[in-house]
């Protein structure tokens, strides 16, 4: 069977035309997908069914057994810490920040360790954005600034910004100017018309350089702002303003690196600065396909969008406080459920290695770093390949993810609601 | 050798991520990307062994000769490797330097260690 317009789950594009085919349980075949879509459809291998560590090592374990022993161990804990939920679907997340109030738990998602900054910095100043679609049909100048959407967004490109056609850009490849600031060559860069390198750590002056440049201070620039020569930096000031719409698209770039979410602030101010020309926007190039909706669903029922800690009975945010990272580190959490992530690869050591102290639980279609660092693992559908549910593209647009075959695994929703009811005794209608 | 530890994505890396105790994503993961002269200057070549050390502690990783990666800087896929150095201080953002790391990086023989092994170190059991 061939099924037309399936959503990859995998990155912040949630990409909405690919066509799979399917033989009964079995994906055979991808279309229209990039290499990372393929392998996310076509390279699923799943445990069996949930295990458990014991002392003489893993064992295999009923699903009932597995969900009560997790309620167990949550209702057991005195500060829990329920952390993932960028890859699945929203119903999911939303049955998790439930638990997370019903138990007085810290409730946090992996924009913790990706675009929280950003987050920080919209607190501060707003932000000034659109939808992909008008980027597609009007943006004649794109910046890329630290990030390489060729390696982490493969048809961004393709799809939204240099090379697709849009209705007021309709050669795109010769109308767009396409900009890209890095610390090092990518194959992005050696896409751009103009490659600004800047030295390691040089974003917030690089950014600083270009407001003063557009407000018609050029004059107070050095020769070179974290070697990028001013030269080339009037120029692109000029590029901007000369925009008929720009838009900025940042990455981990900016808010990994020193500054961090002050970065994004002076990105985002730049594009206030260029909006008093011409038509400007900046939106982050979000990286799991519905970490954008874990901040969606956590705002809409705590008013936080990560980093919620409900301790006090109340939603309580305070980022370097409540972030998983922090609390780990701090060898604070008693107890962890991890859903729809792998903190193990992705926190450091320090804090990954909290989570092999405390009893830690995974939800998650596949064995990750942190099954190895769990007490019992779950394994579960896929949302986008065997569950359909909510995500939110990277633009803030809810799309339902398809079901596209069945593998007769449960749904993380499903098992979460299961959980919710033994600690509860009833989730009501 | 002086460098600062950056980190990032890749379409190898995405494409095997969710198979993180594979042989693949071994290789993928535990690349460290240097300038090529930087290699010349360690008096190493493409698939030798490295010692990067940080405050938060040290991991051995396969040197690869980058273009594209500037002088005094390592590259390292994000994942298991390279947050076996990276510190979990946050400044009170909730995000660690991932990307600003100061390290040191000179030959090693060591060898490399797989992802299970290093998950072992921090008091992991591999399923
Ligand atoms: S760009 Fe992202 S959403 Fe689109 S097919 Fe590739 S991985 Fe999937």
């Amino acid at each position: 069977m061939i099924e037309q317009d399936v959503v990859c789950p995998f990155c912040g594009c949630l990409c909405d035309d690919l066509e799979i085919e399917t033989d009964g349980a079995r994906i055979v075949r991808v279309k229209n997908g990039c290499s990372l879509a393929e392998a996310t459809f076509m390279n699923d291998t799943r445990l069996p069914a949930p295990i458990r560590r014991t002392e003489a090592g893993w064992e295999e374990i009923s699903y009932d057994e597995a969900i009560s022993e997790t309620a167990e161990i949550l209702r057991e804990a005195d500060r829990p810490l329920l952390y993932g939920w960028s890859s699945t679907h929203g119903e999911t997340q939303s049955i998790g920040v439930h638990i997370a109030e019903l138990i007085g738990a810290v409730i946090d998602n992996t924009s913790t360790v990706c675009h929280g900054p950003s987050i920080l910095a919209i607190q501060e100043v707003g932000h000034p954005g659109c939808t992909l679609g008008q980027v597609k049909n009007r943006a004649d100048v794109i910046i890329y600034w630290g990030c390489n959407p060729v390696e982490a967004h493969p048809r961004h490109m393709s799809r939204y910004t240099t090379f697709a056609t849009g209705f007021f850009v309709p050669e795109a490849q010769r109308e767009r100017t396409v900009i890209v600031v890095d610390t090092r060559r990518t194959d992005t860069t050696n896409i751009a018309d103009e490659f600004v390198q800047i030295e390691h750590g040089g974003d917030y002056a690089v950014l600083s350089a270009l407001r003063a440049i557009v407000r018609g201070k050029a004059h107070v620039i050095p020769a070179s702002v974290a070697g990028v020569a001013k030269e080339q930096l009037v120029r692109i000031a000029e590029i901007c303003k000369n925009a008929k719409f720009g838009a900025i698209f940042f990455g981990l770039g900016l808010t990994m690196s020193r500054g961090k979410y002050k970065n994004v602030r002076n990105a985002i101010e730049l594009t206030d600065e260029l909006s008093r020309h011409t038509k400007f926007v900046i939106s982050p190039l979000r990286g799991h396909g519905n970490v954008y909706g874990s901040n969606e669903v956590f705002t809409w029922m705590t008013g936080y969008p990560f980093a919620v800690d409900f301790a006090r009975g109340i939603a309580f945010y305070n980022p370097g406080e409540t972030t998983a990272v922090d609390i780990l580190r701090r060898g604070e959490c008693d107890a962890a459920l991890i859903v729809a992530s792998d903190p193990g690869a992705n926190f450091p050591r320090a804090a990954a290695a909290h989570l092999a102290k405390i009893p830690t639980v995974v939800i998650d279609p596949h064995v990750n770093a942190t099954t190895a660092l769990s007490r019992i693992h779950i394994p579960c559908t896929a949302a986008g390949i065997d569950a359909a549910g909510t995500a939110y593209r990277m633009d803030g647009i809810p799309i339902r993810l398809k079901k596209v075959i069945d593998r007769g695994y449960p749904d993380d929703a499903e098992i979460l609601r299961k959980i919710y009811d033994r600690l509860d005794g009833g989730m009501g209608p | 050798m002086r460098c600062i530890l950056n980190t990032g994505r890749s379409v190898p890396q995405g494409t095997a991520v969710e198979h993180k105790l594979s042989d693949v994503y071994r290789s993928i993961a535990s690349a460290c990307f240097l300038n090529p002269v930087d290699l010349m200057i360690l008096g190493i070549e493409d698939g030798d062994r490295v010692r990067v050390t940080t405050p938060a502690g040290y991991v051995i990783l396969t040197a690869r000769p980058a273009e594209g990666v500037a002088r005094n800087e390592c590259f390292v896929t994000i994942g298991p490797y390279a947050n076996h150095i990276i510190s979990s201080e946050t400044q009170g953002t909730g995000m660690p330097d991932f990307k600003s790391q100061d390290a040191d990086v000179e030959p090693t023989e060591e060898a490399v260690k797989s992802v299970g092994e290093l998950m072992e170190a921090i008091g992991g059991v591999r399923p």
